[in-house]
């Protein structure tokens, strides 16, 4: 070890967890060929100790206890500013939070509606077959459109020729079907011969017996343009 | 309460966030000792002592959330807004009062002035070394019977080391009285004053030989009022 190497680590011979500590034997080696070195270690120590003195000298002081009685009553203080500030807040929350569940109970309440009112197509035609005598008129030509669901448009029902009394219906059942224009020419809706190969969406009411007795077009905005 | 006792700072903080009261009269009692001491022998003034532990706790009680054992322990914690405060109150103390003529030739005085110079005007440590009574019957006051040698020697010794020390410069002061005086280790120290653990062994080797410089110009002055006398 050198002067250089000594003075690193003469404040630290004697402190735990510290090089100095680890070169402690070396450092004194040193010292004892070294007078300067040996000086620099007495007056280390020579602090050491004065450091220790005035640390167990002040190791009782403490705070007067005006100092906690006044902390005390700051944190009684405190304790009752935060917990009135804090209950606006929960005021606040709880309101949010019902403001939240009354807007989904009407969400709810309207989306219910909603698919009471316009069912599936085939309730939709169910309801319809109900009273189809009602829904056409004579002049079923007339293409009456109904709108369903917001996409899916059909005419009125029309009767198909021998059809039975529309009382008799009420046991009757509804089918979609897909036939060409010809087919619809063979049941007797009146459709020009152009493009007879032509696919054609329908409901076709059928009696118990399942016999047709009254047919309406279909036409769907997604599929059909 | 002896349950208490035994709880660790990080319980009693959780309990002191609760609201209990308790919790927080023993986390003060546990640590105001060493945050007093730190600004006591940082300021050199009993009065800023009292005022910075009472604000330090009062950062406690006002902002807990701040506390966040993993990065560090509430020991540091509570150093670093002790530290805090100390420096505000040497700004405020440099605006308020006016530097005297001598003082001005002297950077190193100015730096040190106000509270060193507060520390000596009654209200601080004595010139023999001791703490002014504090008020609660436990200051290291004035001795009512005569000294011996050896307590007279103790005593101008620690009256020269708490001179010398609170002439260090601020950066210094700090880890002398937190690492020697409090007797933290580098770690903690690091952890208290926010730096890295190879600044605090840097400046700790630097403060100490400064203060070996200090202690070794007050020594022919013991020697020659020792003659004096």
């Amino acid at each position: 070890m050198d002067c250089a190497q000594f003075e690193e680590i003469v404040h630290d011979l004697d402190r735990a967890g510290t090089q100095g500590l680890a070169v402690r034997d070396a450092a004194l080696i040193h010292a004892e060929s070294c007078d300067r070195c040996a000086q620099l270690m007495t007056e280390a120590e020579s602090l050491d100790f004065s450091l220790q003195l005035l640390g167990t000298r002040d190791v009782d002081l403490e705070a007067p206890a005006r100092v906690e009685a006044a902390l005390l009553q700051e944190f009684r203080r405190y304790k009752i500013e935060s917990s009135r500030k804090s209950n606006p807040w929960r005021l606040a929350a709880l309101g949010a939070a019902a403001a939240v569940l009354l807007a989904f109970g009407l969400l709810l309440r309207h989306e219910l509606a909603h698919v009471h009112n316009s069912g599936s197509p085939l309730q939709t035609a169910s309801r319809q077959a109900a009273l189809p005598a009602t829904a056409s008129s004579p002049s079923g030509a007339e293409s009456e459109q109904n709108q369903n669901e917001g996409s899916e448009y059909a005419t009125a029902y029309v009767p198909l020729p021998g059809a039975s009394d529309p009382a008799t219906l009420e046991g009757g059942s509804i089918v979609r079907v897909v036939l060409s224009r010809s087919a619809l020419l063979s049941l007797g809706l009146p459709v020009t011969d152009a493009g007879a190969g032509d696919r054609i969406r329908a409901d076709l009411v059928l009696s118990e017996d399942g016999a047709p007795q009254a047919i309406r077009l279909v036409s769907q905005t997604d599929t059909e343009q | 309460m002896a349950e208490a006792m035994e709880l660790t700072d990080d319980g009693l903080v959780r309990r002191m966030i609760a609201g209990d009261e308790e919790a927080f009269s023993l986390l003060y009692r546990r640590r105001h000792p060493s945050i007093y001491r730190f600004a006591l022998h940082m300021s050199g003034n009993t009065a800023i002592a009292e005022d910075v532990t009472q604000e330090v706790f009062m950062a406690l009680v006002r902002d807990t959330k701040r506390f966040d054992p993993a990065r560090g322990t509430l020991g540091g914690f509570l150093y670093g807004i002790a530290r805090n405060h100390l420096r505000k109150r040497w700004e405020q103390d440099r605006r308020l009062v006016p530097l005297l003529d001598d003082e001005i030739d002297s950077p190193s005085s100015i730096e040190n002035s106000n509270h060193y110079r507060n520390g000596t005007s009654g209200n601080g440590f004595h010139a023999n070394g001791s703490a002014q009574a504090n008020g609660n019957g436990n200051g290291n006051g004035h001795h009512p019977v005569p000294l011996s040698r050896d307590e007279f020697a103790s005593l101008e010794t620690i009256g020269r080391v708490r001179l010398a020390i609170a002439t260090l410069p601020e950066n210094y002061r700090e880890v002398v009285v937190l690492c020697e005086l409090e007797e933290l280790s580098y770690e903690e120290a690091a952890s208290a004053l926010d730096c890295p653990v190879g600044t605090i062994r840097s400046r700790l080797h630097r403060a100490r030989a400064l203060l070996v410089e200090k202690l070794r110009e007050a020594q022919p002055v013991r020697r020659a009022s020792a003659v004096g006398e």
